[in-house]
């Protein structure tokens, strides 16, 4: 006799599967797929005399990417993102440390002061430092009122003060992930380092930095990759002097109105973002904690 | 007890919703009744005090986006779906590119009798004979301004800014026509040069300027100037007026090759879903008294004579904001290119950039 089925058991996976996942897929479908083919397609397709994208197959855009002045521009850009990077890394480790270890009830308030900036956009911010920084600035005034100089310091509009305005902007995204990871070291495999007759820096090297590994991978990816595409901070902090890969992509799509060329350099940066999370993956980043 | 905060309660609650109800029936009819206007306009360029005045006159609710390149406006407006905004604020040379492409609708002058406003020198423009798509509104000049305090150099033309003595101390527009144009200028040929082998003179002329310019600002160029972070530049004309006000030591320096040259008009969108009240926005805004709030606030030339009128001579005798007619004769605004020069000054203008 066959066994009778429950009330609540379906006769197939299909229609579950349908209800729990479909929504998601559905969004994922409008909302990041078609958006993806719609930019590789338009990266193939001409323009026409009024800078209106025609849909005629031409390789011509990939062409000019390779350009002597864009490839500089590339160059820049990494370089730009990767001492963004080193520096997030530095000046976030420490502080990401300190806020995890502490005994002390201010940790709430630590944490708070990394996430409280986020309640502002960024972009009033960056506005911020220009003023902060200007010749005329609260910076370069409280230098002159000390003494330690007499004329005000220029530090804007040069690529050290991108580099600046780059690294506020990340280093939550540094501190964040590194935070998650610090906080679960065992203390027990500290004590047992410092048992083991371990010096401090010893420790820290074969210890701490080895199984905070993944923290430093996933902020490194969530503040290298980003960086690429901040146009913003470089034009106003950089004066637009010092061009990234997003600067041009924003050129494309506003002033210089050729969206082809602009989506062949978008799917270049989602190339090598790609291209920089497989690297991560490999090297044993957990995807989880780059929070996707 | 219990009853009387209870009977309380409902009697706040019932005074709320009647209120709440009011309201919301009122303002509905009211925004039924006189619908909205969507302006897309120049950042930095129409006072919100006109739009509120606009407002409170005609009931019309206004959404004002911005935009800082006429480049910018078009791409917007291309992206956005038909009829998104109803007025646009295009320059001389996009008013002719908009009304070939046939994105624009003839004006309705039976409505606009302010028109008569209007000088006559600023009607029947070439990029639109007879003014079937636009209104002329506020222009000028890519003027030079220098803080005399800290540029000791006499700067009486463009070429003069590609001094070396001036380097990492000029702000520019942030506009590749606006500055290949005035480097074609400086070494001798056409605003809108077409010649490859002299494009590749002004390329080289440009690298000269690229390590005078450390700021590029469409903006609000003025601020580098009054905070001291530049001592010169290529900017809008009022921009520079408005920094003399808060820097007396910053000039106006109309160049000798002749300036640069924009104005910016009216023009209402084929699309548009609000056409009347866009009829009733420009006619509003050519009334002389409401062109004198804009001008109090952004001094630009303008081709309202009878708000000039209005202005008097603190307006009128100021190089800065009203342009002197030499100035204005020796100048030559942007023309549309073809797609292989523009090709060309788009790469110039990322080699200055990179």
């Amino acid at each position: 006799m066959m066994k009778k089925r429950s009330k609540h058991e379906f006769k197939s996976n299909t229609m579950p599967a349908m209800v729990t996942v479909g929504p998601v897929a559905i969004l994922l479908l409008f909302l990041v797929v078609a958006p993806l083919i719609f930019v590789a397609v338009m990266s193939f397709c001409q323009t026409d005399e009024f800078y209106n994208v025609v849909y005629r197959f031409t390789a011509v855009n990939y062409g000019k990417l390779v350009s002597e002045d864009y490839l500089k521009i590339y160059a820049q850009s990494l370089l730009i993102a990767f001492v963004t990077t080193l520096i997030c890394v530095l000046v976030g480790y420490p502080f990401a440390y300190v806020i995890a270890r502490t005994k002390s009830k201010k940790k709430q308030l630590f944490y708070m002061l990394v996430i409280i900036p986020f309640w502002t956009n960024s972009l009033i911010r960056i506005y911020g430092w220009r003023t902060f920084l200007g010749n005329s600035g609260w910076l370069n005034k409280l230098l002159m009122t000390i003494g330690v100089v007499s004329e005000p310091v220029e530090f804007l509009y040069k690529t050290g003060t991108t580099v600046l305005g780059m690294v506020y902007c990340f280093i939550p995204f540094m501190v964040l992930p590194l935070y998650t990871a610090i906080e679960k070291l065992d203390d027990s495999l500290l004590e047992a380092s410092s048992d083991l007759g371990a010096k401090p820096v010893k420790t820290l090297f074969e210890v701490i930095l080895p199984l905070t590994a993944s923290g430093i991978f996933s902020g490194c990816i969530m503040v290298f990759i980003p960086c690429l595409g901040y146009f913003f901070v470089s034009n106003i902090l950089g004066g637009g002097n010092t061009d990234m890969i997003g600067n041009l992509i924003e050129r494309q799509f506003k002033s210089a109105n050729n969206w082809p060329l602009g989506a062949a350099l978008s799917i270049i940066l989602i190339l090598v973002t790609l291209l920089l999370v497989k690297i991560y993956q490999k090297l044993g980043g957990d995807m989880d904690s780059l929070g996707v | 007890m219990k009853k009387k905060i209870l009977a309380a309660w409902i009697s706040l609650s019932l005074i709320v919703v009647s209120l709440t109800g009011c309201g919301s029936a009122a303002s509905e009819s009211a925004s039924k009744d006189q619908g909205e206007l969507n302006l897309f306009v120049w950042t930095e360029y129409l006072p919100d005090s006109v739009v509120e005045k606009f407002e409170k006159e005609t009931g019309i609710k206004v959404n004002v986006s911005t935009y800082s390149s006429n480049e910018d406006m078009l791409a917007k407006v291309k992206s956005e779906t038909a009829g998104a905004y109803d007025v646009l604020n295009p320059s001389d040379y996009m008013v002719a590119q908009l009304i070939a492409q046939g994105m624009l609708k003839e004006l309705d002058f039976e409505k606009l009798p302010n028109f008569s406003h209007i000088g006559d020198s600023y009607k029947n423009p070439a990029y639109d004979p007879g003014n079937v798509y636009s209104v002329p509104y506020m222009g000028g000049a890519g003027a030079i301004a220098v803080n005399t305090e800290k540029i000791d150099t006499k700067i009486t033309s463009y070429a003069d800014l590609f001094d070396p003595s001036l380097e990492g101390q000029l702000v520019v527009l942030d506009d590749f026509r606006a500055v290949i144009g005035m480097t074609s200028k400086a070494v001798g040929y056409d605003l809108n040069e077409t010649d490859p082998a002299k494009l590749s003179e002004v390329s080289d002329k440009l690298m000269e300027l690229k390590k005078n310019v450390v700021l590029y600002d469409s903006d609000s160029p003025k601020s580098a100037l009054i905070s001291g972070d530049c001592s010169a530049g290529m900017i809008w004309s009022a921009e520079v007026a408005m920094a003399m006000e808060e820097v007396p030591s910053i000039e106006v320096i109309y160049p000798e090759e002749g300036a640069y040259l924009f104005f910016d008009n009216w023009v209402v969108t084929k699309e548009s879903p609000n056409y009347d009240n866009a009829m009733k926005w420009i006619n509003f805004i050519m009334e002389p008294e409401n062109m004198e709030i804009v001008l109090k606030e952004f001094p630009y030339l303008c081709a309202n004579t009878d708000a000039i009128a209005l202005m008097g001579e603190e307006y009128s005798g100021n190089p800065a904001k009203n342009p002197p007619a030499d100035a204005i004769s020796k100048g030559s605004y942007v023309e549309n290119l073809d797609s292989a020069t523009l090709d060309i000054y788009n790469e110039m203008w990322t080699k200055l950039k990179e």
